[in-house]
């Protein structure tokens, strides 16, 4: 008997090529979108628990509010103490490791023999490191990788570049012409799916800063590794204790803690700031599964009205069936098999088509994604469960309803059906395209924020900025570099930074404020430069001079308890000190104790994130330490002067790489997430818009044919082309516009949402809402008008004939 | 061996019944050849399709081979004519996607027959109606005359007692529908298979040795030959 059925819905299939065609792929669109995200999924619920400690390591983040400030800062990066303070005081803890972000200000030299590379991944661990997270050794051994403080551990594809075929062991590679460090161990290339990413690893011991134990200056990252089924909160307590009893007292005003979150916790729950690794975030994981599911359920919708619409050209084989003894269960099991066939085909096609996806889709979402990510028990057992469900959800409904048909009815030519069926076939096409529209305007929001902030006028001028790493280069040859470039033709200004002008983290604290308490103190961001910057980045002076020539020699006068700042705070700065920009000129503060006088007040500018609203910033001149040459470009002939500007670079740096970029894309970089937000969202829409046509396709052909009578008798009385095509679009547009109607609320509330995070956003305007309609309106008219326009222009002999 | 006791069978309409089979009284013998005979409308098919159980009647009394039909179960039911009755349509109703050698044994898989029994079943019908060279065609490569044998060979292959043919020649031209015809009347002859038909035709009509004329939803005559 199953063979009957295959062989009828194999024969099915063949015959109605085009339906077929469009069910098949329409599913495979389906279920390709579907295990994309699901290995997406996989990828990052599994993010860190490759470690076989996974469970016992937390890491450890710093949090400080200074009496006058209005919230309290919350950092990944911690000092130094805490790991070896509380790995030596509170017994629950195990071990513990500390690592810092080598190649964070500039990426580093790297020289082996004649090679020389710049590394932008290099990190450096207590010795610990190896023991408490599990990487693969390929040659060296875990538990002293790291014992000698010159050794590097690195990785596999790191050792074959300096090294080739040869065994990197014992090698020496020299960074950043100063540490000669022996490699020790070399490891399996670092997986996607670790919040702990390099290509090096090098011992914590070579920073100076390893030398002394401090509760302040954070730069590090920690991790402690908790006794075995050492509950994490009830470790909290005792560190909140220790902490809170070691900063009592002695005239402490800044209110600090630190907080333990569980390793795997930390790339999909965590919201602190200065993270090592990119986070995810929990409410995307939620959001994408939804939609892998919608997607799926979409295509299921799709293949379950294509089939419904195909219902009047089954009726009479039903009915025949029936008639020669059929039992409905054995017509449900008829359907249900060709309902397989078609998934079966579907799954076929659609991991084919998400096989040759995976590249372009790692791409897109910055993580190696592939059928690799999945064990192989799991894709066989999912493909299966995936093939059933999808059998069961896009079969069972049409099986329902054809094996229903009363065979005398059938066998007359009258089909029922027009009654409950289609009722539910219209909601689902509404169903579908409240997923389009959705889409759509979400898109159009998301477009028009990310232009919006790439246009806003952030107060700084970005364009033909270039940006060289100078990071801890010495500052006499950087004012000489500095000195040769300005005379270059395309070259108009130059200037240093220790931060980049469009993301300054570095975090102070204003105090001995002339007029105020002595007790008073306001957290601010505050950034060194050189003293051009304010001129050369196009910032606007509101009140008072720029940096001038007699600044830069204060600072440079070796006393430094002599030296006289000269400040330029930003209006909101000011603000917040209670003045107005004229009469802060000339007001005495300190930063973290350097004394000076307020010299200028400019305009507000972006210099973070526009996720976040403008804070207090304090701009300083400095000449310890450097982290940025801003070269500004007139623009004309770019090529040549980046050329020049090379060569330059060559004659005074022969055994550094250059590294630049340009603000621009700086700039841009930090909206990535945001744009792959986009991308994402831009990706979907095209998938649902097609999916949802093809079901609204079906349904057209659907019922078209269920109305060829009414048409030829109306085409009988004289309805000419345009009232038939009028006549049956306007049923879909009906359906369309519900859907819009629908789904408007949902898509101005998600994306509402979505823009909160933006302290810089587009309100939603109407006109977003009547464009996705129109746009949708369109489409929708498109695929239903070939159907309506033939049915428009058949014969009504010939449709009236078969009565 | 099948009889109806006043059946009616109507539609709501309104405050109104409408009545298209309006109080029937009929038995039928084993061996008889029955032609049904009326105007269109006259409740013919209808008829057909309640003796066939295909359609239930609002009112009355069905016996079949000693069951009482309005009592029994759906299920019974369509293993009550499952096991006695073969259906010929006018428009053949052969299953477009299945060739004639499948067309003609669908009935026994139905009927749970074994593999190698439908062999030869179907070898042994397409033998009989001379169609051996046509059984790996599809039913539109047949012409209707061709078509209908299909059909009638579908409706024997499971050995009914009662052949129900509704307009078994209104598609055909007179040739073909008299070589139908002369089928039937020899199953009926030779093999003892009592048939039922709705036609039109006078001619045809004659083939049987009872004919029933319907008119209005009532039996107008019977005349028996």
């Amino acid at each position: 008997m199953i063979r009957n059925y295959l062989k009828t819905a194999w024969r099915n299939l063949l015959q109605n090529k085009t339906t077929s065609l469009i069910s098949i792929v329409g599913l495979a669109i389906g279920i390709c979108c579907f295990l994309l995200l699901t290995t997406y999924l996989i990828n990052e619920l599994r993010y860190d628990r490759f470690n076989e400690n996974a469970g016992r390591i937390v890491r450890l983040t710093y949090s400080y509010q200074s009496p006058d400030d209005v919230a309290a800062t919350h950092t990944a990066l911690t000092p130094t103490a805490p790991v070896p303070v509380f790995k030596q005081e509170i017994a629950d803890v195990e071990d513990g490791v500390r690592i810092y972000n080598y190649t964070d200000g500039r990426p580093a030299a790297v020289e082996y023999g004649d090679k020389l590379f710049s590394e932008s991944k290099m990190l450096v661990a207590d010795q610990s490191f190896f023991n408490i997270f599990s990487f693969k050794f390929i040659k060296g051994n875990p538990a002293n990788a790291l014992v000698d403080p010159s050794s590097v551990v690195i990785t596999a594809s790191t050792a074959k570049k300096y090294f080739g075929d040869d065994d990197p062991i014992g090698k020496i590679l020299k960074v950043n012409q100063t540490n000669n460090l022996m490699v020790s161990g070399v490891i399996e290339d670092v997986p996607a799916y670790s919040q702990i990413k390099f290509d090096l690893m090098g011992n914590y011991a070579i920073m100076p800063r390893s030398k002394n134990l401090k509760w302040d200056s954070a730069n590090d990252y920690s991790y402690l590794l908790l006794k075995p089924g050492m509950p994490v909160a009830e470790v909290q307590k005792k560190i909140d204790a220790f902490v809170k009893n070691r900063f009592s007292g002695e005239g402490q005003t800044n209110h600090i803690w630190y907080t333990l979150e569980p390793l795997t916790r930390v790339h999909l729950h965590s919201d602190t700031a200065d993270n090592l690794d990119p986070s995810g975030n929990i409410t995307y994981i939620y959001i994408l599964a939804v939609v892998a599911v919608i997607l799926l359920v979409l295509a299921c919708v799709n293949f379950l009205n294509l089939v419904t619409a195909k219902s009047a050209e089954r009726a009479k084989e039903i009915g025949v069936r029936k008639v020669m003894g059929a039992q409905r269960i054995q017509l449900f099991i008829q359907f249900l098999t060709e309902a397989g066939i078609i998934t079966l085909c579907s799954i076929l096609l659609g991991v084919f088509l998400a096989y040759l996806c995976f590249p372009a889709f790692s791409t897109f979402c910055g993580q190696l994604v592939s059928f690799d990510t999945w064990r192989t028990s799991w894709l066989i057992s999912g493909t299966v469960i995936l093939f059933v469900l999808v059998t069961l959800l896009a079969g069972t409904y049409p099986s329902l309803y054809l094996s229903a048909f009363k065979p005398a009815a059938t066998l007359k030519g009258k089909v029922s059906g027009y009654a409950g069926g289609n009722a539910l076939r219209k909601s689902l096409v509404v169903f579908q395209f409240v997923v389009s529209v959705f889409f759509i305007i979400s898109t159009i929001i998301a477009v028009n924020q990310l232009q919006y902030i790439q246009n806003l006028n952030t107060g700084m001028n970005r364009d033909q900025v270039m940006v060289l790493d100078i990071g801890g280069m010495p500052f006499n040859k950087i004012m000489a570099f500095k000195n040769e470039l300005i005379q270059q033709p395309g070259v108009s200004g130059v200037t240093a930074t220790y931060d980049s002008p469009v993301n300054v983290q570095g975090g102070y604290s204003i105090n001995s404020v002339e007029d105020k308490n002595s007790d008073f103190s306001l957290s601010v961001t505050a950034v060194p430069v050189e003293r051009s910057f304010v001129k050369t980045m196009g910032i606007k002076i509101l009140q008072g001079r720029n940096l001038d020539l007699s600044d830069e020699q204060q600072v440079l006068t070796d006393d430094y308890e002599k030296r006289k700042y000269g400040f330029i705070l930003n209006e909101t700065a000011v603000k917040a000190l209670g003045w107005k920009p004229q009469q802060a000129i000339g007001k005495r503060i300190g930063l973290n104790g350097r004394m000076g006088f307020i010299k200028a007040v400019v305009r507000d500018f972006n210099f973070t994130s526009l996720h976040e609203k403008i804070t207090p910033i304090v701009i300083f001149p400095q000449y310890d330490w450097f982290g940025k040459l801003l070269v500004k470009t007139n623009g004309k002939n770019t090529a040549n002067t980046i050329k020049q500007i090379q060569a330059s670079w060559h004659t005074f740096y022969p055994d550094i790489p250059v590294n630049f970029h340009f603000l621009d894309e700086e700039f841009n970089e930090m909206y990535k997430n945001d744009q792959r937000t986009g991308d994402i969202l831009k990706a979907f829409t095209i998938v649902t818009i097609f999916i949802s046509c093809l079901g609204l396709f079906g349904l057209a052909v659907f019922s078209t044919k269920q109305r060829v009578k009414e048409i030829g008798i109306r085409k009988v009385l004289g309805a000419g082309v345009f009232n038939i095509v009028g006549l049956i679009s306007a049923d879909f547009l009906k359906l369309v516009i519900v859907a819009v109607i629908i789904s408007s609320p949902l898509a101005w509330y998600a994306m509402s949402r979505w823009l909160q995070d933006f302290a810089y956003r587009v309100s939603i305007q109407w006109w977003v809402f009547a464009s996705a309609a129109g746009m949708v309106v369109i489409i929708a008219f498109i695929t239903v008008g070939y159907q309506s326009i033939r049915a428009a222009l058949s014969n009504p002999v010939k449709s009236l004939r078969s009565e | 061996m099948l009889s109806l006791q006043h059946i009616s069978k109507y539609y709501q309409a309104g405050g109104n019944k409408n009545y298209v089979i309006n109080d029937i009284s009929l038995d039928v013998d084993e061996g008889e050849f029955v032609s049904i005979m009326g105007p269109s409308g006259s409740g013919k098919s209808t008829l057909l399709n309640i003796i066939g159980m295909l359609d239930e009647p609002s009112e009355g009394y069905h016996y079949f081979v000693n069951e009482a039909v309005h009592q029994l179960k759906e299920k019974k039911r369509a293993a009550l004519y499952k096991q006695y009755i073969g259906f010929v349509f006018q428009a053949y109703h052969l299953i477009d996607e299945l060739t004639v050698y499948e067309n003609i044994e669908t009935p026994l898989i139905y009927q749970d027959v074994k593999g190698s029994e439908r062999k030869a079943m179907v070898a042994d019908m397409l033998d009989r109606f001379q169609i051996v060279g046509k059984k790996d065609l599809f039913p539109a490569q047949l012409s209707g005359g061709q078509q209908q044998l299909v059909g009638i060979a579908r409706a024997l292959i499971a050995k009914p007692k009662l052949i129900l043919a509704d307009e078994p020649t209104g598609n055909l031209n007179s040739k073909q529908g008299e070589e139908i015809m002369e089928l039937f009347s020899k199953l009926n002859k030779e093999d003892g298979v009592t048939i039922i038909q709705v036609t039109h035709s006078e001619k045809n009509a004659e083939y049987g040795s009872r004919i029933i004329n319907l008119l209005d939803g009532r039996i107008e005559s019977s005349r028996k030959f």
